[in-house]
């Protein structure tokens, strides 16, 4: 039998796997110390790096899974979702994500995790992230056309600089052993 | 054994990993272009009919067009004779006993149609049986194309909120050559020929 097993992310062990899932991801965020906004702040000043080796590691065991599962039959990767690219609109909301971290120290993520430790900045940017899914919900209709525009389909790196699947696989796994090596040096103290 | 010999572990097997991985080939499942067989969860159908996320109207079909959605595939499955004649613009001839041979791929939009929708339905039981699951239909098959976008009306007697809608698939209509009419003083809407087809 090959996976995915169920289909539909609506479904209702589709919701219970999403939950578990979400849970384990704020147990490893936990466990890394990502509910501290220092640690994430760190980032941006290179002192501490762990959010870029957590993030990256977990890219890199979930590509290679997804690669060698679906290379032993066990996992049928053409019933595998894969989100759409819209250019525009994910530019302009990376960098309000990203300008959103480096002033608040949480990413979505990690300020669930904080929220949950006790810590009253974590409930703060949750409650700003919930404020802003509200108002980009209440002025969707002037931004209707961004959202829309530039729409490029569940577009893949393979696919899109029409490389073979694998030798995608190791620029990411050289790019992350590099990146890994060098953080470390960069975080050592001077 | 240390943490540093866990990391160095753990990093000599990733590099492994992708060092074999140009030479494994697709991780894509060799043989799904040549499947003619499928299975189908027909609750998962049912609650994917239910929720109306297996068809698309003409309309916005049209919009897809004009935008140039990435990866849309048009599935024309009637006659090569009826295809011929007509078709919706960009659309492919693919009639049902072709439809298991014929290679989608992974991230194609696929919208089926037939004449009145009916084999464009059974259509898109096959391709959901065969594992693709971004399949539509057009639910009233060319003929919803033909009367909804390449001849929209609005009626004398329309309300007030119908203009606007009506201003929208006016233009949209006139994109792909279509006629945009008005009814006026007491005309209602057309009378619907009877339709032939599946």
């Amino acid at each position: 039998m090959t996976a995915p097993w169920i289909e539909g992310d609506t479904s209702g062990a589709g919701l219970a796997i999403a939950v578990a899932c979400g849970a384990a991801f704020g147990a490893a965020l936990e466990r890394a110390g990502l509910g501290s906004a220092r640690k994430l702040v760190g980032q941006f000043y290179g002192t501490d790096l762990t959010v870029f080796k957590v993030m990256f590691s977990a890219i890199v065991v979930a590509m290679l899974g997804a690669f060698w599962l679906g290379q032993a039959g066990v996992l049928d990767l053409a019933r595998v979702a894969v989100p759409d690219t819209w250019l525009a609109p994910q530019l302009i909301g990376g960098a309000v994500f990203g300008a959103g971290m480096a002033t608040a120290g949480l990413c979505p993520g990690t300020s669930c995790v904080a929220a949950a430790s006790g810590r009253g900045d974590g409930l703060a940017v949750m409650l700003g992230m919930f404020s802003g899914v509200l108002v980009t919900g209440l002025l969707f209709a002037p931004l209707r056309a961004l959202h829309e525009s530039t729409a490029r389909g569940p577009l893949t790196v393979s696919a899109w600089l029409g490389v073979p699947y694998g030798a995608v696989v190791l620029a990411v796994v050289a790019i992350a052993l590099v990146g890994f090596g060098v953080a470390e040096r960069i975080e050592r103290p001077a | 054994m240390t943490a540093a010999w866990w990391r160095r572990a753990l990093a000599g097997t990733a590099a492994l990993a992708g060092a074999l991985a140009p030479l494994a080939g697709s991780p894509y499942r060799r043989d799904a272009a040549d499947r003619t067989t499928g299975t189908i969860d027909v609750a998962e159908l049912a609650r994917v009919v239910a929720d109306q996320e297996d068809h698309v109207s003409a309309v916005e079909l049209a919009g897809w067009i004009r935008a140039h959605l990435p990866h849309l595939r048009i599935v024309d499955v009637r006659s090569a004779t009826e295809f011929a004649a007509y078709h919706i613009p960009g659309a492919e001839h693919v009639p049902l006993d072709r439809l298991a041979s014929t290679a989608f791929a992974a991230d194609d939009t696929i919208v089926l149609y037939s004449e009145l929708g009916v084999h464009g339905a059974q259509a898109w039981v096959f391709l959901r049986a065969l594992g693709h699951r971004r399949v539509l239909f057009l639910r009233n098959g060319l003929h919803e194309w033909l009367d909804d976008v390449m001849s929209p009306t609005l009626a004398a007697n329309a309300p007030a909120g119908a203009e606007t809608a009506f201003a929208r698939v006016a233009e949209l209509s006139r994109w792909f050559g279509g006629t945009p009419r008005r009814l006026t003083g007491t005309a209602s809407a057309p009378v619907e020929p009877r339709r032939r087809g599946c």
